[in-house]
């Protein structure tokens, strides 16, 4: 039910005032209707009431010649309507109506005519002896419609005080549906397409800017240029809006620019006397210290790039290229292989999808030389990976058999300047920024790094195994 | 310090021109490569580089790409389209696309600082065995095509006939570089050896055999009945596969 509804503020919008405006005029028909029912229900009573008090006791002479006194409409009619009868109206199996009885006998009461009995019932036109008998001599009436065969009636039976004869009215019921309800329900669609249809286009006017708003955030977010930005449109908010969204898009842009050109300088600035320093204790007769010094550069040097490479991380210049992973995972392994460390390539699967080679190398070698410099050793392998949406991932794992990180430390290996164990691998080098590099490699790449401790039998931690995923294409 | 200029080493010794605007890299620097053997000129920056040019010519040109004045690569464009200089570019900045760039204008290898003195040198000598070997530097820049797989010298690069990137190190492309100049032609382990040697002098110590066979996995080609390097019987590799040359990348600049 929930997804029936919809999602964006145009169709709410729409929605709510639809349903508004229904419950609305619902209200007004169902208080019309009644209005009018009441109004209907007054005017049958007052015509039965006419009829029981407006007949002329004149007539009492005429009613032993019913027959003759045809020429003239208006007795006629009026002889037709009240039959004066001995008897009380009602047949076997009819019921009386006793809300109608009340309301007729009050309305007879305020003309002043005392009520012996008084009888209001309802019955099927066709079914009237003293109607049909009278339709059959005139069919002119039938032409009235009034007196449709197929209709309901009323029937009211009178005896006054003091009189033995009864007199008896005849109405018919009018049909159900009043004739203000198709007004209304016409009223309420041209009410529909009107309001619903006018609010829509104010409503665009305001949503279309909006969307394009949604669309150039979500760009921007990606891209962070400033090119490409939305002309101010719609309403006077959504211009400000816009505008004001423009200005913090520059100013977005201007810092990311500063930060670069700061970091350029930052990077040139060090490394320059870095490099001096670099080429001066080639000058060191000593070899054993010269090694040494020559270990710190590399270090500081190592710690630079990470800083750097990490705040470049979010801009990469270079573009994507369709490349082989096994075989860019395979040449890192191969140069640890070649400086003799222990690094084992394990199964790997042929996998070419679009990635960042120079990028991806760096996770990777973070990620190996980690697992050497605190697991000893290094198994890599890679893997594709059914995904639940049918595209898959391209996975990368990296296995040691070292002593696993506790389970309450994992989640922070990946944050920025976090060693396992700093006291004690302190001499080991790098700023602790190895694997945060890592995560935010494979999150350019729209891929996850997870770090967790490899169980052995009985659940004791049998080393830790960090997985590199990275979305496949189609 | 008054003013760079020449110091003399050896007589008959390889002159190189260091070209930085940092006096605290560049003099320790001209003092190694002097020790090392070579002579040098220094110049601060492009306007005094190209003033000494135009009493000499060096053999070779250390170059710094970001210099206050006109930078390197500007002063590079100069060197090689009317000097014909081989030129290593000395930089700061180690990404991956200002190393192409510096390459695609017609440097001829470049080191990121800080770097080792020792490497330096080893790039220098083998910057200019290849200038003394090949003289047609438009050729160098062409592309390799064989079996529908592509090598693209400039960046490094090997391709599969997919178009798909095949990562490959160093060692790899001058081994497979080795092949594809001599096509179909054995070539014994010591050859293989002395074509590819180049800086990272640790690597030749492995068995040329290991090289191959990274090579032939990168090639998808140890599982193939008929293999792109054979194993010749007696001791060597044979490329069989025809080599064509494609033109050099429109936007190279040479």
């Amino acid at each position: 039910m929930r997804d029936l509804l919809p999602k964006s503020l145009l169709g709410q919008m729409l929605l709510s005032v639809a349903f508004a405006l229904l419950v609305a005029q619902t209200l007004s028909a169902v208080l019309l209707y009644r209005a009018e029912e009441q109004r209907r229900e007054a005017g049958l009573i007052n015509a039965l009431a006419f009829q029981l008090v407006a007949d002329p006791r004149l007539d009492y002479r005429g009613f032993a010649h019913e027959g003759d006194g045809a020429d003239s409409p208006g007795r006629g009619w009026r002889r037709l309507r009240i039959e004066r009868a001995l008897a009380s109206p009602i047949v076997h199996g009819e019921l009386r109506d006793a809300g109608r009885e009340e309301e007729l006998r009050e309305v007879l009461a305020e003309q002043g005519i005392a009520t012996a009995e008084l009888v209001v019932l309802s019955r099927p036109i066709h079914s009237d002896a003293f109607i049909m008998r009278g339709l059959r001599g005139r069919p002119r009436w039938r032409g009235e419609g009034r007196w449709d065969p197929r209709g309901e009636m009323l029937v009211a039976g009178l005896r006054r005080e003091g009189e033995e004869q009864w007199h008896v009215a005849r109405q018919p019921l009018p049909g159900d549906m009043p004739r203000a309800l198709g007004s209304l329900i016409f009223q309420t669609l041209v009410l529909y397409v009107v309001l619903v249809g006018g609010l829509a286009v104010l409503l665009r006017r305001i949503t279309r800017p909006l969307a394009a708003l949604k669309a150039r955030v979500e760009q921007f977010a990606e891209t962070r240029a400033t090119d490409g930005q939305i002309e101010p449109t719609g309403p006077a908010d959504m211009r400000r809006l816009i505008a004001a969204h423009n200005a913090m898009e520059a100013r977005i842009a201007a810092l990311i620019d500063e930060k670069d050109v700061m970091l350029g300088a930052i990077g040139h600035d060090l490394k320059t006397p870095l490099a001096a320093l670099r080429v001066r204790i080639e000058s060191v007769e000593d070899e054993v210290e010269r090694a040494r010094m020559a270990a710190s550069i590399e270090d500081i040097t190592r710690s630079l790039d990470d800083i750097l490479s990490l705040a470049r991380v979010g801009r990469p210049t270079d573009p994507l290229e369709r490349t082989e992973l096994a075989a860019l995972v395979a040449s890192v392994v191969e140069e640890y292989e070649d400086m003799g460390e222990p690094v084992e390539l394990a199964e790997t699967q042929r996998i070419a999808t679009p990635l960042r080679a120079t990028w991806m190398r760096r996770a990777l070698r973070n990620l190996v030389g980690n697992a050497l410099r605190y697991g000893g050793s290094a198994k890599v392998s890679v893997l594709r990976e059914p995904g639940a949406e049918g595209n898959g991932w391209a996975l990368v794992r990296i296995e040691d058999e070292g002593p696993g990180i506790a389970d309450a430390e994992i989640v922070h290996m990946l944050e920025p300047f976090v060693r396992g164990e700093a006291s004690r691998n302190r001499e080991t080098g790098g700023a602790g920024l190895g694997l945060t590099l890592a995560r935010a490699i494979a999150e350019q790449h729209g891929g996850t790094l997870l770090l967790a401790n490899r169980r052995g039998a009985g659940g004791k931690i049998a080393g830790l195994v960090a997985e590199l995923r990275l979305p496949l294409p189609r | 310090m008054a003013g760079p200029g020449n110091r003399t080493g050896e007589p008959g010794a390889i002159s190189l021109l260091l070209v930085d605007d940092e006096a605290s890299l560049r003099e320790p620097l001209a003092d190694y490569l002097i020790r090392q053997g070579f002579a040098v000129m220094q110049a601060h920056d492009a306007a005094k580089a190209r003033a000494l040019l135009i009493e000499t010519m060096p053999d070779l040109v250390l170059l710094d790409i970001m210099m206050p004045g006109e930078d390197g690569l500007s002063l590079c464009r100069h060197l090689i389209e009317s000097k014909n200089l081989p030129v290593i570019f000395l930089t700061a900045r180690g990404e991956a696309t200002d190393r192409i760039v510096g390459l695609e204008i017609g440097a001829d290898d470049y080191v990121v600082k800080p770097f080792e003195p020792r490497e330096l040198v080893a790039r220098i000598r083998s910057v200019l065995r290849r200038a003394a070997r090949a003289p047609s530097a438009p050729q160098q820049d062409a592309l390799y095509e064989f079996e529908g797989w592509q090598l693209d010298p400039l960046k490094r690069k090997l391709t599969d006939p997919e178009a798909t990137v095949v990562p490959i190190s160093s060692a790899e492309y001058r081994l497979l570089r080795a092949f594809l100049d001599h096509p179909r032609q054995v070539l014994d382990r010591d050859r293989l050896l002395d074509m590819v040697q180049g800086r990272e002098a640790h690597l030749f110590d492995r068995a040329v055999d290991n090289q191959v066979s990274r090579l032939r996995r990168k090639l998808e080609d140890d599982s193939r009945a008929a293999k792109l390097i054979q194993t010749v019987w007696g001791g060597g590799y044979r490329l069989a596969a025809d080599v064509r040359r494609l033109s050099p990348t429109p936007d190279t600049g040479a």
